[in-house]
């Protein structure tokens, strides 16, 4: 018995050594950009060996980026449009969620694997025919193609379903017995019991959007409507790997909000991706 | 007792009910079938259509299979599909057993679970344009991170990203590190859903820790890998981001890197050449339909 003990013992040593190890080799490039970040002379020369604290430690490499400003219209940018799109792909969601869970009426199930279908169409295969749309309808360098697409949220509307499916038909029942319509029915009785999804499509529809690329790539070419993504990249593919410094505190200030929101929200975040991967 | 008059008043009433009914509900889809309209069903026949015309947005005309015929003897055109598939496949044989490797010892130790779950998670919710970033530095090969580790542990270094011989290696480093949080995450949620009972019966047939990990757990996470491979292979196929910013449209050095994506990209934004742009779509489409029908019959995933 108190060998088993001793086994047990040492396995969760040997455990929790390996995934030590494995957790800084996987956090050590975040702390190698901070570090860089802060260090004075980064842009002309990267230390070397590789240091992990700044000696000595310097803001001139954020100062530089400040004075710059693209940093903080991006910012404005990738904030406007990840609000516009979260919020027209959630009440997308939630009512065709809670039409295809509740609602009775033809062509129920062909449209629905229409809907899951779309899943499966990614943006890269409709880039030209969206392009060419946009463009004549003289929207191009603006934000409405980046946003109104969001309209489509098929995985949104598949959760939503899924969700719905699990609140009984007797609130709709009740509700209905008192005259109210479907839509009066869906917003005074199903939209406030349906807070967890809610919350859990918000999290998901907000990081995909805040880091989309190549669509605002194609139909966003004015700078000044750069997104956080489209300003990292064509920063970084005007400078390579000269600027170090520069690059470096760039990168540390783009991942500086979403890891905010990682770290207060990362029960839910992780429970939402885990979620995403559990087939009923 | 109801009398025969009302009777037909009633099902009137309850038909001009069911009506309206069926109507609002159409109304709910209403925005979700625009955006299936306009955003995918249009664009699709849109590709389809271009595919065989030679088009530069403004002037058209028709060319049969001509475009297709143009980028199936072209090199450039194999060498993307080469790329694309050559890390996709990388990156699936090794993050999905290393992932699922670290998501078992996590649901084994006793305290800390979630600790290691955030550290792990870290790298997939940053952008994967600020995580390629952060590569083109950690994998330069003079002053790069890993080269140092390399060289410090005796082991021989590389120049990744600078020759392109080596550089579709950084880039499955880069969508490892990047990409295993999330399967982690995958596999631990599913671990947890294994029935316990399973375990507890083969412990009293005195089965070790690791048979029943060996002959328990593997078999039961086979519809997780399904699910892993599935869309690991579908992001795999539309890799661009990472690409783009290490190496551009045309995938430097000496289009190593350059992904079917990203080749549509360069022949459709960068020569406006929309017609080929379309077949090589229509392509990558095909494709990624095929695998997706063969995945999900191969592993009878149900949806």
């Amino acid at each position: 018995m108190n060998n088993h003990k001793n086994m047990q013992k040492i396995t969760q040593v040997v455990l929790y050594a390996a995934l030590v190890i494995v957790a800084i080799i996987v956090v050590a490039p975040f702390v190698w950009m901070v570090s860089i970040s802060f260090d004075r002379l980064a842009n002309i020369q990267v230390p070397f060996p590789p240091t992990f604290i700044p000696d000595p430690f310097s803001l001139f490499n954020y100062e530089l980026v400040f004075e710059n400003g693209r940093i903080f219209s991006a910012y404005l940018n990738s904030a406007f449009v990840t609000f516009c799109s979260v919020f027209l792909q959630i009440s997308a969601a939630l009512l065709g969620g809670y039409a295809f869970s509740k609602g009775q009426f033809k062509g129920k199930k062909l449209l629905f694997i229409m809907v899951l279908a779309t899943m499966m169409i990614p943006i890269e295969a409709r880039l030209i025919p969206l392009y060419t749309m946009f463009n004549s309808a003289g929207l191009l360098n603006t934000f409405w193609p980046v946003i109104v697409p969001s309209i489509l949220y098929g995985f949104g509307v598949f959760l939503a379903k899924q969700f719905f499916d699990q609140v009984p038909d007797s609130l709709r029942e009740a509700a209905q017995i008192d005259g109210a319509s479907e839509f009066r029915t869906f917003f005074q009785v199903y939209a406030p019991l349906a807070g967890p999804i809610t919350a859990t499509l918000i999290i998901l529809s907000f990081m995909g959007n805040w880091n989309e690329f190549v669509w605002p790539l194609v139909v966003l070419n004015s700078e000044r409507l750069h997104t956080i993504p489209l300003f990292l990249a064509s920063f970084s593919l005007e400078n390579g790997t000269s600027l170090a410094g520069m690059t470096m505190a760039l990168a540390t200030m783009s991942v500086l909000p979403i890891i905010i929101v990682f770290v207060f929200l990362q029960r839910y975040i992780i429970q939402s991706i885990a979620l995403s991967g559990l087939k009923e | 007792m109801k009398t025969g008059v009302e009777m037909p008043a009633n099902v009137q009433t309850r038909r001009n009910k069911s009506i309206k009914s069926t109507l609002s509900w159409y109304v709910f889809l209403l925005p979700t079938f625009l955006g299936v309209a306009c955003f995918i069903v249009y664009p699709v026949f849109e590709s389809f259509r271009l595919s065989f015309y030679n088009s530069n947005g403004t002037i058209e005309t028709w060319v049969g299979l001509t475009n297709y015929q143009r980028v199936l003897s072209q090199g450039a055109f194999w060498n993307a599909v080469y790329n694309t598939f050559y890390i996709a496949f990388f990156q699936l044989l090794l993050a999905i057993p290393i992932g699922f490797i670290l998501a078992s010892m996590i649901n084994r130790i006793n305290r800390f679970k979630s600790v290691f779950k955030v550290m792990f998670f870290l790298p997939n919710v940053t952008s994967i344009v600020a995580a390629a970033m952060i590569f083109m530095f950690v994998l330069q090969p003079e002053v790069g991170l890993i080269n140092h580790v390399l060289d410090t542990l005796g082991l021989p270094t590389s120049p990744w990203l600078s020759d392109p011989g080596t550089s579709k290696w950084g880039v499955i480093l880069l969508t490892i590190w990047h990409w295993i949080g999330f399967v982690i995450i995958i596999c631990l949620a599913n671990l947890q859903a294994i029935s316990p009972e399973l375990y507890e019966a083969s412990e009293i047939d005195g089965a070790t820790g690791f048979q029943q990990w060996l002959f328990i757990t593997i078999p039961n996470m086979a519809g997780t890998f399904a699910f892993l491979i599935i869309m690991g292979w579908i992001s795999g196929l539309q890799r661009f981001q990472e690409i783009f910013v290490l190496g551009g449209a045309g995938g430097s050095p000496g289009r190593s890197l350059q992904t079917m994506v990203a080749l549509i990209y360069e022949r459709g934004f960068g020569g406006f050449e929309f017609g080929i742009a379309s077949a090589i779509t229509v392509l990558l489409f095909l494709i990624i339909l095929l695998f997706t029908v063969l995945n999900i019959k191969l592993t009878r995933l149900k949806l």
